[in-house]
């Protein structure tokens, strides 16, 4: 247990002290390997925000059906009660084009260009609150009222929020696969970085095999160095991106402030910040490991 | 304490360095292996020492049959070998301390601990004071030593130095084989190979002496 203990601390210390040897050789390789690992933390952060805005919006959905302009007012009522008795129909509130017209000069202040028409272009609408809420159904309810006489067109409001949604999650698992990419890259720099040491210790290396060195021992300080460097990488990383997410907190506060919003941007949690340090030091050994492993089956004859 | 029966080494390019070999080595002998360049002395050693692996017959190193060893078993093995090579192999980016210190790491030696051996080992070498020096700028006979002391550092039963005095002058070469039978006569086996004449009167030992391959006498 002593000696093994020993052996571990040994071979810890010359991991630091190979990493203290050339420390500009070791600062560039933990920046590059530590942007590698920012990309994809940053996307990922950036999305998880988007996703968490788009949770916010509410996403009840409303469907407003816009009628023909030449929809009578027989019609009109027909189209009314045919609405209502649509099965998953919550509410159907009746909205006219004269008020239309009314609520679309008090808020977009237009109204100047619009008292210059001489014909009211609005049409008259029904909002309708649908009590579902799933995406076939509504699907399904909103072709019916399509084929609806005197339906001239049709929104659903809830749509932009559920597509927000749909492209966050698509776009997390294009950060998933970024990211499964770029820690492939992680494992290849740190190889490369051990290639280039193992190079410098070749003599070293067959020296202590001959006198008894296991490949195991030969392995434990390319290791550490490996893990370290890796370690070092995902902390650059994390904090690139907490510093980010902090100015970038900054600005969007300033934008929601003045529309009476709360919003503030979610960093990293603490957990996700250690698990990333801690894959991205697994990811170093993992380099460390396929590198030594594949000197010494090469130059081993056995 | 070291066994060749019928032992044959077949180099991948199908040269036949040693062509049926037997011999036994006791506890505590010292013995030296002789004969011209190319002989096949090298090969014997490096079978012994289980760098190489037989092509046939079989290698006892303290009743292990080292064709069996696997890797741990084998460096477990080599760390009870004081190795001598005929090319040094030392490592010229350290000091001399250090690289005697080199098989105490491996055996799981703190820096700490290894000092006094590392001390006793150079002590007994004649290298006490140079302790500090860079290898590269020891002579000759001293790189000899200073790889010696590395071999005894780990008080191996077995010591196994392959031409020890390669291209010493007689003055150094002698110094050499006097530490040599030194080890033995405390108790350590000696194998070495050796085409130094001179040196083989001063030892004045049993000898295995090859010719192509073949033991002859
Ligand atoms: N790795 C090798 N591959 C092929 N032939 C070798 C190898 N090593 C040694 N030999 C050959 O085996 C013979 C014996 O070599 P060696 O054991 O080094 O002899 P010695 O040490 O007595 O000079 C030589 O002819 C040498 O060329
Ligand atoms: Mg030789």
């Amino acid at each position: 247990m002593r000696g093994w203990l020993t052996t571990h601390a040994n071979a810890c210390g010359r991991a630091v002290r190979r990493l203290l040897a050339q420390p500009t050789v070791t600062l560039l390789s933990v920046f590059v390997i530590g942007i590698a690992i920012t990309l994809p933390l940053g996307l990922y952060v950036a999305f998880a925000n988007v996703n968490a805005a788009a949770g916010r919006v509410s996403t009840e959905p409303n469907i407003n059906v816009y009628l023909a302009l030449n929809a009578s007012e027989q019609e009109t009522r027909d189209l009314e009660r045919r609405l209502k008795s649509l099965g998953g129909v919550d509410r159907v509130a009746f909205i006219s084009r004269e008020s239309a017209l009314q609520e679309m000069k008090r808020v977009a202040n237009l109204a100047e260009l619009l008292g210059s028409l001489e014909v009211n272009p609005l049409p008259h609408a029904f909002a309708i609150q649908p009590t579902a809420v799933d995406a076939a159904t509504l699907e399904a309810l909103r072709k019916e009222i399509t084929t609806l006489p005197k339906v001239e067109s049709l929104t659903m409001d809830f749509e932009w929020a559920q597509k927000l949604k749909r492209f966050a999650t698509f776009a997390e698992r294009i950060v998933l696969l970024l990211g499964l990419l770029l820690a492939t890259a992680v494992v290849f720099v740190t190889g490369n970085t051990i290639r280039l040491q193992i190079l410098t210790q070749k003599d070293e290396i067959e020296v202590s095999q001959l006198i008894g060195a296991t490949r195991r021992f030969i392995r434990r300080p390319f290791l550490y160095f490996g893990a370290f460097q890796g370690l070092l990488a995902g902390l650059v990383a994390v904090l690139t991106v907490m510093a980010f997410v902090w100015w970038a907190g900054v600005e969007v506060r300033a934008l929601t402030a003045s529309y009476g919003g709360d919003f503030s941007l979610r960093a990293p949690t603490l957990n996700q910040s250690l698990g990333v340090v801690a894959f991205s030091g697994l990811l170093g050994w993992l380099g460390a490991f396929l590198s030594v492993w594949m000197y010494l089956r090469r130059v081993s004859g056995r | 304490m070291i066994a060749f029966s019928n032992t044959v080494k077949r180099y991948p390019n199908g040269f036949e360095a040693l062509k049926g070999v037997s011999f036994s080595i006791e506890r505590g002998e010292i013995v030296a292996v002789t004969g011209h360049s190319g002989a096949g002395k090298s090969t014997l050693l490096r079978l012994a020492a289980g760098i190489e692996l037989a092509s046939q017959g079989s290698v006892l190193v303290n009743s292990q049959n080292v064709s069996q060893l696997k890797e741990a078993g084998l460096a477990v093995m080599r760390r009870n070998l004081g190795l001598v090579f005929q090319d040094h192999k030392l490592l010229f980016d350290r000091n001399v301390f250090d690289n005697v210190a080199l098989p105490l790491s491996i055996a799981g030696f703190s820096h700490l601990e290894s000092g006094k051996r590392v001390r006793a080992a150079l002590d007994k070498v004649g290298l006490l004071n140079r302790e500090k020096a860079a290898p590269i700028t020891l002579s000759g006979g001293e790189q000899q030593r200073l790889c010696i002391a590395r071999a005894i550092v780990n008080r191996p039963a077995i010591l196994i130095a392959d031409e020890p005095t390669g291209n010493l002058d007689q003055a150094y070469a002698e110094t050499i084989f006097d530490l040599f039978r030194s080890f033995n006569q405390v108790g350590v086996t000696v194998l070495l190979a050796t085409h130094d004449e001179s040196g083989l009167e001063r030892l004045n030992c049993r000898r295995i002496s090859l010719e192509r391959g073949n033991v002859t006498a």
